[in-house]
């Protein structure tokens, strides 16, 4: 054998084990050392050898068992057209916010020239409305696929939990001592009609923490009080925006575990255990951010209301005066703190209620 | 024509892939390497490809029905295969049940025959 024909033995083996997990390397390189010296011996040329092997891909392919996807067909329906939902909602408020803040930016900065104005603002919009669409369109595709990914692999690690558990979950109704057999009894009703999930509501909630979402990360300023002030227009920000990067976190991660919980109702479409067991995990969850939100953290603009009085001072007897005068952190906290109780109870209660009235299994 | 011929051979690789784990069990009662294997099993009519078989026996001693010992006593290192008693037990209970499959084909395309 020539330098020639072992350089291509060498090349040939090295293509199959890179595509091979690292710890089965070393072995598949000696086994297929010894059978392309087998065949050579056998009287074969080298090139007639690798030839007869074939495309090393495809020979790694045979060596390789578990499936590659990354998200299997079971879920890829669901997961594309939720991605569609995300990614429309979140690239729509990226152009809203893009052309208001190009707008506002663009009088802002043109003295009142209205000409400069427009050009101002369409040249900060389309610069802003860009880079934003990039990143958050990104982030929306990861997150999305992350999420689905991993409800891939739970579902995968779940089901064989259930078959290793079937005797202890099979206990209660119908054990029958085979724990590995599939009986007819074992097929899970059809969901009662009342126990479906309406997709609409799900999507509604998708869509608004999305929006709600992008709004916190790209234009915390936007809540606040806006006003005009001459040519100018103004905002006094709610919220605390020194200390944004603190509270940022804290809300995005409380939209993450609402939007996980909302996806799961999604996918799964009806009232059962899982459901329920997410809704009350994350309505606690929530509530707990919500409480070291409100009350923890320097979350209010500590300069609300003097900032305000400041913009204010002249237009003096209105209404909005009045509540200025009273703005206290303090006193809207709580009220927010017992309007989130509220709701979140509103939503754990009513899934809790499907879940017992319809979504529970009944042993046939 | 092309389509036909390729529609051809991945119907009968289909049909051949449900004997080729029968085939390699029924030859490991002794030790064998990769390529011997390739062809005892050849002599005896069963063509199998390399990179079908070398993969396969991997999967099978995973499975826990074959064990493998490398050999280095002669002029090159050579992996050795044999059947585990597990692999013994599961071999002779698929024999019966390809000899039940094989008489009950065989009436089917008798039938058709006639």
């Amino acid at each position: 054998m020539n330098g020639r024909d072992q350089e291509l033995i060498n090349r040939y083996i090295y293509q199959v084990v890179r595509r091979l997990p690292r710890d089965q390397r070393g072995e598949v390189s000696l086994e297929l050392q010894e059978l392309i010296g087998d065949m050579l011996e056998a009287g074969a040329s080298a090139e007639e050898v690798l030839s007869k092997l074939g495309d090393p891909a495809k020979f790694a392919e045979k060596y390789q068992d578990r499936s590659h996807c990354l998200i299997g067909p079971e879920y890829y329906d669901n997961y594309l057209w939720l991605l569609r939902i995300v990614l429309t909602c979140v690239i729509a408020t990226v152009v809203i916010v893009s052309v208001i803040q190009g707008i506002r930016d663009g009088i802002v900065m043109s003295d009142g020239d209205m000409t400069g104005a427009a050009v101002m603002a369409v040249g900060t919009g389309i610069a802003n409305g860009f880079t934003g669409i990039v990143i958050s369109g990104l982030s929306a595709f990861g997150g999305v696929t992350l999420a689905f990914a991993v409800m891939e692999r739970r579902k995968i690690r779940f089901e064989m939990k259930k078959e290793k558990n079937w005797t202890v979950r099979d206990l209660g109704d119908n054990f029958t001592g085979k724990q590995k057999i599939w009986t007819p009894g074992n097929l899970s009703p059809i969901p009662h009609k009342k126990a479906l999930i309406s997709r609409g509501d799900s999507i509604a909630g998708i869509v608004f923490i999305m929006i709600f979402g992008v709004l916190l990360i790209f234009a915390p300023q936007f809540f606040g009080a806006v006003f005009r002030d001459g040519e100018a227009i103004r905002t006094v920000p709610v919220f605390n925006l020194d200390r944004w990067n603190i509270i940022l976190p804290f809300f995005i991660l409380s939209l993450v575990i609402g939007l996980a919980d909302e996806v799961l109702h999604l996918v799964v479409g009806h009232y059962c255990r899982l459901v329920m067991i997410s809704s009350i995990v994350t309505g606690a969850l929530q509530m707990i951010l919500l409480f070291l939100l409100l009350k923890a953290f320097p979350f209010w603009n500590p300069d609300f209301a003097t900032e305000l009085e400041l913009y204010l001072g002249g237009q003096n007897g209105t209404g909005l005066n009045e509540i200025v005068m009273r703005w206290n952190g303090d006193f809207v906290s709580n009220c927010l703190l017992v309007f989130g109780l509220a709701l979140t109870l509103l939503e754990v209660g009513s899934t809790v209620y499907h879940t017992l009235r319809y979504g529970i299994e009944d042993p046939v | 024509m092309g389509e036909e011929k390729d529609l051809r051979s991945s119907l009968l690789m289909e049909l051949r892939r449900g004997t080729l784990v029968l085939s390699v069990l029924s030859q490991m009662g002794e030790p064998k390497y990769g390529y011997s294997l390739v062809q005892s099993l050849e002599e005896k009519g069963i063509d199998i490809d390399p990179n079908t078989l070398y993969p396969l026996l991997r999967r099978l001693e995973k499975q826990g029905l074959l064990k493998s010992q490398w050999e280095t006593g002669g002029s090159k290192p050579r992996k050795y295969y044999h059947r585990t008693d597990y692999g013994t037990q599961i071999y002779e209970e698929l024999k019966v049940q390809w000899e039940e499959l094989s008489e009950s084909m065989g009436k089917l395309l008798k039938e058709g025959e006639a």
